[in-house]
């Protein structure tokens, strides 16, 4: 291949490669923003439906010592809806 | 108080009038704080102060510190902020008087929509504190009733000394040494129904037992059904696929939690409750009856 080719191709090349990289900076610099406003967004989001610290207290429905027993008859009470 | 009745029993028939007097004494103070028809009431003074923080007594909070628990243990589904979706129903007075007033046109002009939510009820318990986000109305009818019926019980119980059953409209708190064969409780749709009305008898010797129920505190409201338990998630009465569930628990107010998430959560109730060992008996609106976690046999000649 003459020099001139060899040349002219390596400035191509470089020429090429420099615009591939401002295209990925663009691309991250794209990324990082829309990231960011993905942040914001889910943040304020996740702000509004955060539980308070005040109701981050631990427990559990506590279960009946025995289950209720059976039994024939009336009750002394009722127990229904009111 | 809280538009219903109350039975009160001891073991010790002695010591009946002086329990009467505790428990006419705490319940006096509860329906102070946490009436909801009442204007002179902290609930009403907290729902009339636009977001701005209130100073609440210590009963309030701990009123409103429990109906908090059971809006977390349950994931929302017993969620203390319905306040606005009773109003808007017509559930702005005391029972008796909504019922008596017959068929009303709806009062809101518009789609009720999710309630606030209980994560928007900032609560300060130390400073005695309160702050209601985002419009947010309390409305504390189920947990507060069950609980002060677990504080009656209790209270009665450590100062007589003697086996107590308290019952506010068939939320039942018991304590201190029971019967010997346990405290005999008929399950029904109805507390007001009598001892023999349809349904299945249990006995509890310790705890609490509650029921909820679509078919008794109902109203016609612009020529639909309603009744009162909301679900969340709607700000609608509830559209359930149980009529009654019945719950045991360490406590009423327990009990009373779980049973009205059963009728918000619907079918997917069944599998919650045998998850959360919680002896439960469900009736379908057909009358059919599904029992959880040791619940005793129910048998079907004996259900409603």
């Amino acid at each position: 291949m003459p020099q001139h080719d060899i040349r002219t191709a390596a400035q191509s090349r470089e020429a090429g490669l420099a615009k591939i990289s401002a295209l990925s900076w663009r691309a991250g610099a794209a990324a990082v923003a829309v990231a960011g406003l993905l942040t914001v967004a889910l943040g304020q989001h996740s702000s509004a439906r955060a539980v308070p610290p005040e109701h981050r207290t631990q427990g559990s429905i506590v279960i009946p010592a025995q289950p209720p027993g059976q039994a024939t008859g009336t009750g002394q009470v009722t127990s229904g809806a009111s | 108080m809280f538009g219903t009745t109350a039975v009160l029993l001891v073991t010790r028939p002695s010591a009946i009038s002086q329990a009467r007097s505790i428990a006419d004494r705490l319940l006096a103070e509860i329906d102070l704080a946490c009436s909801r028809f009442r204007p002179d009431s902290e609930l009403s003074r907290l729902n009339a102060a636009g977001g701005e923080p209130t100073q609440v007594s210590a009963v309030f909070a701990d009123l409103l510190a429990v109906a908090l628990r059971a809006a977390r243990l349950t994931g929302g589904d017993v969620d203390p902020t319905c306040g606005r979706a009773l109003t808007g129903l017509g559930y702005d007075r005391d029972f008796a008087d909504v019922r008596a007033a017959g068929d009303a046109p709806p009062r809101l002009t518009g789609p009720v929509g999710p309630v606030p939510g209980w994560t928007r009820v900032r609560l300060d318990r130390g400073g005695r504190r309160v702050r209601l986000e985002h419009g947010a109305q309390l409305d504390l009818g189920a947990t507060a009733k069950a609980r002060a019926a677990d504080k009656c019980a209790e209270q009665i119980a450590a100062r007589i000394d003697c086996g107590v059953l308290v019952s506010l409209g068939g939320d039942v708190a018991v304590a201190g040494q029971p019967p010997q064969d346990g405290w005999p409780i008929r399950i029904t749709d109805d507390h007001a129904a009598p001892e023999w009305a349809p349904g299945q008898t249990v006995t509890i010797t310790s705890g609490g037992l509650a029921t909820s129920s679509t078919t008794v505190r109902t109203w016609t409201l612009g020529g639909r059904l309603v009744h009162h338990i909301i679900d969340p998630a709607t700000g609608e009465p509830a559209r359930s696929c149980w009529r009654t569930v019945s719950v045991a628990a360490g406590t009423c107010t327990d009990a009373n939690t779980a049973s009205t998430a059963a009728i918000v959560r619907g079918a997917a109730a069944l599998d919650w409750l045998h998850a959360t060992g919680l002896p439960a008996r469900l009736v379908r609106h057909d009358g059919t009856v599904e029992t959880t976690a040791g619940w005793p046999y129910d048998d079907p000649g004996d259900a409603a």
